[in-house]
């Protein structure tokens, strides 16, 4: 039976205070080798493509997305290789600056999210008030599934980008909370935990240098899982209308434009759709390797 | 059994009751002034406040919240701040709509998840790698990508169904069983995902015990087997992850009730969102709540039954 690889507390390794130091070696080496698994090296080339045309738009697109000049539904053509929407839009250009919007809201609002996330994780984790408190708040935040949660934020501040960033970064707090206080709560059990309090070391400062870094491999798997969550959040908002405004690109609104034209320009539609798809498919198929990865131990 | 749903029911209505006042006081907070709504866009100041105490809003806090909650057990949910239409009716409309649709929805997500489970756990090699993609793609593909999907085959290219439309089952099943396949497809296609591969790794787990070897060596078939030693003891974890599924089914019927113009409750949700009505929103938002919780309290008491390890567990502290 194999058992997850605790990081040996070297006796003769010590810090700078004389505490045993954990290595964060454990957590590397999985790390390293979900990444050498064709899944996940499948899917981060999958989504690196996607991001990359979503960074190139300006050079693989000469017109802008807002510019409505071009003649409406028009076929594919040299000058507009997806055709134009029905407001004489060029495809390819809301196409691709629509990537950019997906990128931009998973990076801003998942490390805003996961921030708040660990840090009351770990609160809960230390401290046996503060932990049922927000483990019964995180409850009530999974509640709301997420788009539920979309529709109030967008009640109270306004539908457009900010609301979804908004949502996509509360949603990710009580993932991001849950995952740190169970991993933390484990290894504040391992011996070099104990070790570490009985030399004196600061809770603070165990917890920053040596258990986090030993958590950290859930926490990764889970940012993979949250990347694709906020494309599809950010899709669905758009799509229902509470989420970037127009006339603003966004792959989920022109989805949901496309509805009435299937009939005369499939383009019109299978080229969002296919976007889409790729970047939720890329994110899971990472953090499906990393998943497998981190179980094999 | 008894004593274990006595736990559970409390924690539940906790919740429930923590997630009304957050709902109240959020919208009460920050979202605006509902006899603005009210009075519409060209209202003088005097009318909007007139409107302010008719409709109760100078009443301190703790006072229009007990009057929403006597409201509801009473069946008074008030009236849209838009239209002026009872919001019960409103309400009570779109929740058959949407009940209908999730109702499908979950048994097509069983069905197809039990099937597809199945079908995974008992096979090997390329084959299994395939149908893991699949059900991987099932889970992973968002509802509004495969509706319109859907729509772009079945309607546009084969003209098999509608596009979008609804039709109250009671009045004509069979044509609003053709208004209703595909939203109930798009929307069981990723839980769905989720219980196939749920139920391959249960399966897999009690697979690999030692009472179905006995049961080899003692010489029952394959099907056999599976259906009376295996599946039974698989299934139980799999309900957990049913109630979580179909509780995200209410997020997920309102993007699907957008693509096929199906009048359900997030139909209703939606609108109201958009037009900031805002007592709508909240009964909605309370609304879903609950039903998420009651459903989660629901599977937790099917785990428990068919599992007797989980009654006698200590709560967790």
């Amino acid at each position: 039976m194999s058992r997850r690889a605790v990081p040996k507390a070297n006796p003769a390794a010590r810090s700078a205070q004389g505490a045993p130091m954990s290595s964060a070696s454990a957590a590397d080496s999985a790390l390293r080798r979900g990444l050498r698994r064709p899944r996940t090296v499948i899917g981060l080339g999958i989504v690196a493509v996607c991001v990359l045309l979503g960074l190139l738009a300006p050079v693989l697109s000469a017109h802008s997305p807002l510019d409505q000049s071009f003649g409406a539904l028009q076929s594919l053509s040299l000058a507009h290789p997806l055709g134009t929407d029905e407001l004489g839009r060029d495809l390819l250009a809301r196409v691709l600056y629509g990537i950019r919007v997906d990128v931009v809201v998973a990076v801003v609002a998942i490390p805003l999210g996961a921030l708040v996330g660990c840090t009351l994780g770990m609160l809960s984790a230390n401290n046996r008030w503060y932990g049922t408190l927000l483990q019964r708040s995180f409850d009530l935040m999974l509640a709301f599934t997420a788009l539920i949660m979309g529709m109030l934020i967008a009640a109270l501040i306004g539908s457009g980008t900010p609301a979804v960033i908004l949502t996509v970064a509360l949603v990710n707090v009580p993932l991001f909370g849950r995952i740190t206080r169970s991993a933390v709560m484990t290894q504040l059990s391992r011996d070099y935990a104990v070790a570490a309090e009985v030399l004196g070391v600061s809770r603070s400062r165990l917890m920053l240098r040596h258990i986090l870094p030993n958590s950290v491999d859930a926490l990764i798997v889970q940012a993979a899982l949250s990347f694709s969550m906020a494309v599809f959040i950010e899709g669905a908002m758009s799509f229902v209308g509470i989420g970037v405004r127009p006339p603003d690109p966004s792959l989920g609104a022109t989805l949901k434009a496309s509805i009435n034209f299937l009939g005369q320009t499939p383009a019109y539609s299978i080229a969002p759709m296919v976007v889409v798809t790729l970047l939720v498919l890329g994110f899971t198929l990472i953090s499906d390797g990393l998943n497998q990865a981190l179980l094999k131990r | 059994m008894l004593r274990y749903a006595l736990r559970r029911i409390p924690s539940g209505l906790l919740i429930l009751a923590v997630a009304s006042v957050v709902i109240f006081l959020l919208l009460r907070a920050t979202g605006g002034d509902p006899a603005a709504v009210k009075a519409g866009s060209d209202a003088s100041p005097d009318t909007i406040a007139a409107i302010r105490v008719a409709l109760g809003l100078d009443l301190p806090l703790p006072v229009q919240y007990f009057r929403w909650l006597t409201g509801l057990f009473t069946g008074d949910l008030g009236y849209s701040l838009v239209t002026g239409a009872p919001l019960a009716s409103l309400i009570g409309n779109g929740l058959q709509a949407t009940f209908v649709l999730t109702f499908a929805a979950s048994v097509l997500a069983v069905c197809m998840g039990l099937v597809l489970g199945i079908v995974i756990a008992v096979s090997s090699g390329a084959g299994r790698s395939v149908l893991d993609g699949l059900a991987s793609m099932m889970l992973a593909v968002p509802t509004y990508v495969s509706g319109v999907l859907l729509i772009l085959v079945l309607s546009v290219t084969f003209n098999v169904l509608p596009v979008g439309g609804y039709r109250p089952i009671l009045q004509d099943p069979q044509i609003a069983m053709q208004y209703l396949a595909m939203p109930a497809l798009c929307l069981a296609l990723p839980a769905a995902g989720v219980l196939a591969r749920f139920l391959a790794t249960s399966m897999r787990q009690v697979m690999d015990e030692d009472f179905v070897r006995t049961g080899m060596a003692k010489g029952l078939s394959q099907g056999r087997l599976l259906m009376r030693h295996v599946l039974p003891n698989a299934l139980p974890p799999v309900f957990t992850v049913l109630g979580i599924q179909i509780g995200q089914m209410l997020g997920g019927a309102i993007v699907v009730e957008a693509i096929f113009a199906w009048p359900g409750i997030g139909s209703v949700l939606a609108n109201a969102t958009l037009a900031r009505d805002y007592y709508l929103i909240q009964n909605l938002l309370l609304i879903a709540v609950s039903v998420f919780i009651v459903i989660q309290i629901v599977t937790d008491l099917a785990h428990a039954a068919l599992d007797s390890r989980v009654r006698l567990e200590q709560p967790s502290p």
